[in-house]
């Protein structure tokens, strides 16, 4: 039962220390892997911003580059045909080539005429490794090309960028069928003037992107849309530019959250999400970005991801390391439960084993009684009871005894009554039948005790008993029994005689102590007494006949005169 | 032949339907397998005709002719009773042997049809020999959308695309066989048979169009922002009419006409394969087509043109030239490249 208890206590313990670790353990798991999804969200998140204002700042200088050229050609210089405007194109050609020499992402820049359709005057392109200038019939007009017909109304220093598309503008060389973003800007001057024109430049955009990109990790995936959506950049090239084809691919059915982008009531997002089109778990960011600095009608929406797996990877790691924190935690808390529970639980064995004890053999064994707790109150409240109970066990004793000697004894000469002289004379009959040893019984009643009661009160009779039981008690040896019947019957049981001779001895020397008189009060008395004696086994075998002998050799006694004694052997001769 | 039967935007949309639809008449034994466009057999309406002759319809739609002859060819036209495709694609299934003849007199509502819906011979590309291979549905026309606050009288050439008084107020199209056909219509020639010798002169004509418009649009949205922002007199409507309900949808007042020299048009037919099981369902469903509720509801529901009525607004109705092969797609898409990249004459003649 102590063991249940052990055990049901260690176990709540127990149960209650592996609930909290593994609690502990579950919520730190959780937090820690918001955490570090949250960061993972924000860095990429972070990065793409970066790699968004690369995009602008890249697009800004270029735009710069534009305004720079625009400024650097003279339309005065360029109005007509003649050797000056010859010279001033030379000098541009040479300029533009220095552009594209710096600049690895920029196709091709152009001088446009308004004159002529929007005739080419002054075009660079890159071929390949080297830098092409196209001259004479190469050169075309592209005055139905919106980067030119709206370009042209523009004010000086304002610049055009265009939809990034794919060129096909046939006969560009590298530039050709490559996704490219044009920046076009007038040249200053007065928009009436025959050299009015405008620059031109092409933009490679994966080779921009490839720059762009170079600083950020390889597992990043770039992505980049235009204002509806349509997919430009994308790690599935397959995707991109589906508008070219006929098709419409767009960044939105995959990535379902941009559509806050696309409206524009967010300018940026991230999420992780499983889409139905990735094979992974990605996480991604994205960000709503203009592209021209003044008028803000060209954005763009650029993302980046990452797999997810990288992260719960991590995650995972962190979540195996708070499992095995967990298990150790709760093997403690079991352990540390055992011995709780032993150390609660062993003053309170101690105390049983101690009622136990106390129950079985009414023993003290040492109890914990100064401890201050409730284990010390309740040993303390145990041994007070303990003390009580052994003293009413003791008071019980002795008025257990007290009434065991009333009912055996005689209360005026405390001498035993006829009832334990019959359980002895029956013991010592019993005993004697074994020992084949004599017994011998003397039946003794007082001579004439009713004149001495009737002449000095009855107060007087009982001293008188009192004295007769005094005197026979002196007369006996201590293993002989004497005791009184009765009024003025007393017997004496001699309980080992050596021989029967002997009971006469001892019966001739009883009767001389009678004959000497008793002091009583202060006052002489002669009390006299006549004896009947029966002997086992000749005078019978059992308790009643014995006494019963004995009686009737006191009876036979007195019939001889009083005082003297008979033997009931004798007086049944007589008889 | 490479026209766009139903615009970019009509096509999303109708994509969004279901792709196939199976309805559950009382006695389901027979089984009529269309293959078509959307928005030519609408769920709705096929129920009607499975109820109608008690049989199952399954449709299955394809979004474009490459499409359409990838799941012909399969088991020799054996997977389809039914199939709608233009007349230029009708030819090359004549000539792939994967359409059987039928007979107009067994679909009683051709009768209703017009006239020169009915003159079968006349269209270019679904007969041969006597034998008629495909029953017309419906078409569209690629005539000339015009701002009526600037023509004061609708012009009626195509050569308006060239009049320099709109310079840089004109949108044509960017394609090249279609630019090469209109242009030849205008010359006077046949618009699909340009011989050697003739490219130069429908070359010049071309660059001369660049040099008029302000620029070439791809999609109906496109030439509704440019025709917008740019104060468009003129366009070509290479979408029909389809063009023109967008644009009067944006709120432009624009009329609609069809030049005297011709319009080109895009004609779509029903066929029946060869590996049909149930010809007879077939030219019942074919019948049922053009039942006028049901050719209505066509031109109601997608905005194109039935065979059993005449437009509103049209004038040179008879000057719809239907689409047919040209001599060499290869060589016009290659010659507009450089076209419409700004080549002059001189650098053509060059390769």
């Amino acid at each position: 039962m102590t063991f249940s208890i052990r055990f049901k206590l260690a176990s709540l313990l127990a149960v209650f220390g592996i609930l909290i670790s593994g609690l502990t353990g579950y919520y730190a798991y959780n937090s820690s892997r918001s955490m570090l999804l949250q960061a993972a969200e924000r860095d990429l998140l972070t990065a793409t911003q970066v790699l968004g204002r690369s995009l602008q700042a890249s697009l800004a200088g270029a735009s710069q580059d534009v305004r720079l050229l625009a400024s650097l050609a003279p339309s005065r210089q360029l109005d007509a045909p003649s050797p000056a405007s010859q010279e001033a194109e030379d000098g541009l050609a040479a300029t533009f080539t220095s552009l594209l020499k710096i600049h690895p992402e920029y196709l091709q820049i152009r001088l446009i005429g308004r004159t002529e359709h929007g005739r080419e005057r002054v075009r660079v392109e890159r071929d390949g490794q080297q830098l092409l200038r196209v001259r004479g019939r190469q050169l075309q007009e592209k005055a139905h090309f919106p980067y030119v017909f709206e370009a042209l109304s523009l004010q000086p220093s304002q610049v055009r960028l265009s939809p990034i598309v794919i060129n096909h503008e046939h006969g560009t060389h590298s530039a050709q069928d490559k996704p490219s973003l044009i920046i076009s800007g007038p040249t200053i001057g007065p928009a009436s003037s025959a050299g009015h024109a405008l620059i031109v430049l092409n933009i490679d955009l994966n080779r921009l992107f490839q720059q762009l990109k170079a600083d950020l990790p390889a597992h990043y995936q770039v992505y980049l849309s235009n204002e509806a959506g349509d997919i430009l950049i994308h790690p599935d090239a397959s995707l991109t530019f589906g508008f070219d084809r006929g098709q419409r691919i767009l960044l939105q059915s995959y990535f379902d959250s941009l559509a806050s982008l696309l409206d524009g009531s967010r300018s940026s997002l991230v999420s992780t999400h499983h889409n139905p089109h990735a094979e992974r778990e990605l996480i991604s960011a994205f960000v709503r970005l203009p592209l021209d600095d003044d008028a803000g009608k060209r954005q763009v929406i650029l993302g980046l991801s990452q797999p997810a797996e990288l992260i719960t990877r991590d995650i995972g790691l962190l979540g195996w390391a708070i499992a095995k924190l967990v298990a150790i935690l709760s093997l403690l808390s079991l352990l540390l439960s055992a011995l709780a529970a032993r150390a609660l639980t062993r003053p309170l064995q101690e105390m049983m084993q101690a009622i136990q004890r106390f129950s079985k053999e009414r023993s003290f064994s040492p109890l914990p009684l100064q401890r201050r707790d409730e284990l010390g109150e309740l040993a303390r409240s145990f041994q007070a009871m303990q003390e009580e109970i052994v003293e009413h066990l003791n008071q019980l004793n002795q008025s257990r005894n007290a009434l065991d000697h009333l009912a055996q004894h005689d209360p005026l000469t405390g001498l035993p009554n006829r009832r334990m002289f019959f359980e002895r004379l029956q013991q010592a009959i019993s005993s004697a039948k074994r020992t084949q040893q004599p017994l011998a019984l003397l039946f003794i009643d007082l001579d004439y005790f009713k004149e001495i009661n009737d002449r000095h009160g009855h107060a007087r009779g009982d001293e008188v008993l009192k004295a007769v039981a005094r005197l026979l008690r002196s007369a006996t040896r201590e293993v002989d029994t004497v005791a009184r019947l009765g009024g003025d019957e007393f017997v004496i049981l001699f309980n080992v005689l050596e021989e029967s001779q002997d009971i006469q001895r001892i019966v001739c020397k009883l009767h001389e102590r009678f004959q000497t008189s008793l002091r009583i009060d202060g006052q002489e008395l002669n009390i006299r007494a006549s004896i009947g004696v029966s002997c086992y086994p000749q005078d019978g075998d059992s308790a009643e006949r014995l006494i019963q002998h004995a009686d009737r050799a006191m009876y036979a006694a007195k019939r001889d005169g009083r005082n003297t004694f008979a033997f009931h052997a004798d007086s049944a001769q007589g008889e | 032949m490479l026209p766009l039967p139903i615009s970019g935007l009509l096509r999303r949309l109708l994509c969004l339907l279901p792709c196939c639809l199976a309805s559950q008449p009382l006695l389901a034994e027979e089984t009529l397998r269309i293959l078509t466009w959307p928005g030519y057999a609408d769920s709705d309406l096929v129920q009607e005709f499975a109820e109608r002759y008690g049989v199952k319809v399954d449709v299955s739609l394809v979004s474009n002719d490459d499409n359409l002859r990838e799941q012909l060819s399969r088991n020799q036209g054996g997977n389809y009773d039914v199939f709608a495709a233009n007349t230029a694609e009708i030819q090359h299934y004549i000539e792939a042997q994967l359409v059987q003849p039928l007979q107009a007199g067994d679909i009683p509502n051709t009768r209703r049809q017009l006239w020169r819906f009915r003159n079968l011979q006349s269209i270019p590309g679904i007969t041969q020999g006597a034998a008629t291979y495909a029953i017309p549905y419906t078409y569209a026309e690629m005539g000339l959308i015009y701002d009526r606050q600037q023509f004061s009288s609708p012009p009626d050439s195509l050569a308006s695309l060239w009049d320099p008084r709109y310079q840089g107020r004109v949108l044509a199209y960017d394609g090249s066989s279609h630019n090469y056909s209109i242009t030849r219509l205008l010359l006077g020639g046949a618009p699909f048979q340009i011989a050697d010798q003739d490219f130069a002169a429908v070359n010049a004509k071309l660059i001369e169009l660049r040099r008029n418009v302000l620029t070439f649009y791809n999609l109906p949205e496109e030439s509704v922002s440019l025709f917008r922002n740019h104060k468009i007199a003129l366009l070509y409507a290479n979408y029909g009419r389809q063009q023109l309900k967008l644009l009067q949808d944006a709120g432009a007042d624009v009329g609609y006409v069809i030049p005297k020299e011709g319009a080109l048009a895009w004609l779509d037919c029903w066929a029946i394969s060869r590996g049909a099981k149930n010809p007879h369902l077939a030219q019942q469903w074919i019948n049922f087509t053009l039942e006028p509720r049901i050719s209505r509801e066509l031109t109601r529901r997608q905005g194109l043109a039935n065979t059993l009525e005449a437009p509103a607004q049209s004038s040179n109705q008879d000057q719809i030239v239907w689409l047919e092969p040209v001599e060499d797609a290869a060589r016009r898409a290659h010659l507009w490249a450089r076209i419409r990249s700004g080549d002059s004459l001189p650098a053509l003649d060059t390769p």
